[in-house]
């Protein structure tokens, strides 16, 4: 079926391969900027990560100002404003965000406060808000996951007032997303998994949800192609450069995909089940991912998506193999048996009961949370209290 | 003036006078049927009583707007508070509007296709959504309504509610087959 109609929009200069991080003082100055601020977490910076990061901007003679490295795993008002005073006194004019989603999401909130003035973060919360463009931003991703290197919002936490801001604007996109396979070298097995998990999610929803068109299409396929050709390598061969680079590419490219077509059901039962019991994003993901599939196609929606991915899930042999009627049900079926070979390796569950953090009787509760999530107005099919229930109970175990 | 461009500012002035009409219908038959429908009843329950929903067409309507009640149901409100609501759904053209509001593009269709915009809490938008979703299985026979909604509900329909929706459908249709023949 042709789309009728879409939009799709990525501003965000890519910078990716090996010594892409060297490239990082070249754009600063094209852009005017001299005198960066870094924001990191204590984990990337501990792990040596920043190092590699202000060693390519030393040797072009370009200092840090000042490096934050306490980005909390929730970011919250507080730390953006915290690290927006820090970026005033140290006469800092330009950021570069070196960690995963959260660190991302604070340095959006932090070039917000200190390009528009002020402290109040959530005077800017809302969509379009923002009217022009901020100060000189760069990304650079230590997960393959998340994707937020690329796309246009960010959540930030009112911890005040127990209330999560919503934030959307294309000015809150960075100038360049640098990715450098240095930068996911060392991560470690599970999070490897659960990050290129969430990838996959990304695309696989991109490609099968309402908002998919021509433009997604083609990232979400490439990403799925790269995540089945090189997960299982990387994960057997940790310091496998290129596979490593080629899961930091298809994080980027699905991040692309999803934020023009947005997501479904996955994440909003993901985001329920991440809110309630704590469990990282990745690892809902892939909790989910095979069943609400399912549910979709029970209710006879996405079929021939579906069916299209298989030939990046499987390979070109299998999906000839493979008779037309049957190729959804076998592309489900591929990424189950991925699953299972993740769980092999490092024991990723891949049910909520194999968690052993979620209680049996949390399913309504996450079932509630999940339909007032703003993911599940793309999804494919209808779901309402009792739907999703079932697809809890059928992902339990 | 050509006879085209007459035709089209004969098409434009009724696709507006349409969409005017069709919003007061649907804020109203809204009403009504929030203070007898359970599931809709439902929904509502999460909104914080005074809690004021419009829906607008931009930039300068038409739409209209409902505020919630101490006895959870939405009252139609005559004209759009000037103070800004708790939630507003923006359709970004008459034409959009005019889609959504003839049943030719889907609320949930329209959202992915960045027909509208929200303004206020995203998880209030999803649930305005349902409910506008649940009022068109009211209205449309179950043929237009699988076109409007993912799923079609088994509802019985309260006859007295609706009449008046299901001549603004007719319209609806009329307006449909015009703009093919224009077209
Ligand atoms: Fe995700």
């Amino acid at each position: 079926m042709s789309k009728g109609f879409y939009e799709f929009f990525c501003p965000v200069k890519v910078i990716a391969g090996e010594a892409a991080l060297e490239h990082i003082p070249f754009e600063l100055s094209a852009l005017g900027a001299s005198r960066p601020l870094l924001i990191t977490d204590k984990g990337v910076r501990g792990a040596g990560l920043t190092d590699y990061v202000t060693t390519a901007c030393d040797e072009s003679g370009v200092a840090m100002v000042a490096v934050f490295d306490d980005v909390p795993p929730d970011s919250s008002t507080e730390v953006v404003k915290e690290i927006a005073e820090l970026y005033r006194n140290s006469g800092a004019d330009s950021i570069i965000a070196v960690g995963g989603g959260s660190v991302i999401d604070t340095s959006k909130g932090v070039n917000v406060l200190v390009s528009e003035g002020g402290d109040d973060i959530a005077k800017y919360s809302g969509a379009g808000v923002l009217k022009r463009p901020l100060k000189p931003f760069f990304v650079v991703p230590t997960t393959a996951g998340t994707g937020s290197e690329v796309t246009s919002v960010a959540i930030i936490a009112d911890k005040s007032k127990g209330v999560k801001l919503p934030f959307g604007s294309p000015f809150l996109l960075p100038n360049a997303a640098i990715i450098d396979p240095r930068m996911t070298l060392t991560l470690p097995p599970h999070i490897t998994a659960a990050t290129a998990m969430d990838a996959l999610t990304h695309a696989t929803e991109a490609f099968t949800c309402l908002a998919k068109n021509p433009l997604s299409d083609a990232y979400a396929l490439s990403a799925i192609r790269k995540i089945s050709d090189n997960l299982l390598n990387v994960m057997d061969n940790p310091k496998d450069v290129e596979g490593r680079l080629e899961l930091a590419q298809a994080s980027t490219m699905a991040g692309i995909a999803f934020s023009n077509s947005m997501v479904g059901l996955v994440h909003s039962l993901g985001h329920a089940l991440g809110a309630i019991c704590h469990l990282p994003h990745g690892l809902c993901m892939s909790l989910f991912l095979p069943y609400v599939l399912e549910y979709n196609l029970s209710k006879d929606k996405s079929r021939e998506a579906l069916s299209e991915l298989l030939l990046p899930l499987a390979g070109a042999e299998v999906y000839a193999r493979t008779p037309e009627g049957q190729r959804a049900e076998k592309a489900i079926e591929t990424i189950r048996d991925l699953r299972d070979e993740l769980y092999e390796r490092c024991k990723l569950p891949r049910t909520l009961e194999e968690t052993g953090k979620v209680g049996r009787d949390q399913l309504a509760r996450i079932a509630d949370m999940a339909l007032d999530d703003g993911s599940i107005m793309f999804n494919p099919a209808e779901a309402d209290f009792d739907e999703v229930l079932k697809v809890l109970n059928l992902a339990w175990g | 003036m050509s006879l085209q461009q007459i035709k089209t500012l004969a098409m434009s002035q009724s696709k507006r006078l349409y969409v005017t009409t069709m919003m007061q219908v649907v804020g109203r038959a809204l009403q009504a049927i929030s203070e007898q429908d359970e599931e809709i009843q439902k929904i509502s329950s999460a909104f914080p009583e005074g809690f004021v929903f419009s829906m607008q067409v931009l930039p300068n309507g038409p739409g209209f707007a409902l505020r919630k009640t101490a006895d959870n149901s939405l009252e139609f409100l005559d004209d759009i508070p000037t103070e800004k609501p708790d939630l507003t759904i923006y359709i970004k053209h008459l034409e959009h509007a005019f889609r959504i509001l003839s049943f030719q593009e889907s609320t949930a269709q329209a959202f992915a296709n960045d027909r509208m915009i929200v303004d206020g809490d995203i998880s209030f938008a999803i649930r305005m959504t349902r409910a506008l979703n649940r009022l068109e299985a009211y209205i449309l026979p179950k043929l237009v309504a699988e076109l409007a909604i993912k799923e079609y509900p088994h509802i019985p329909l309260p006859e007295k509610v609706l009449h008046g929706a299901r001549i603004y459908l007719r319209v609806a249709t009329n307006f449909i087959s015009q703009q093919v023949k224009f077209a």
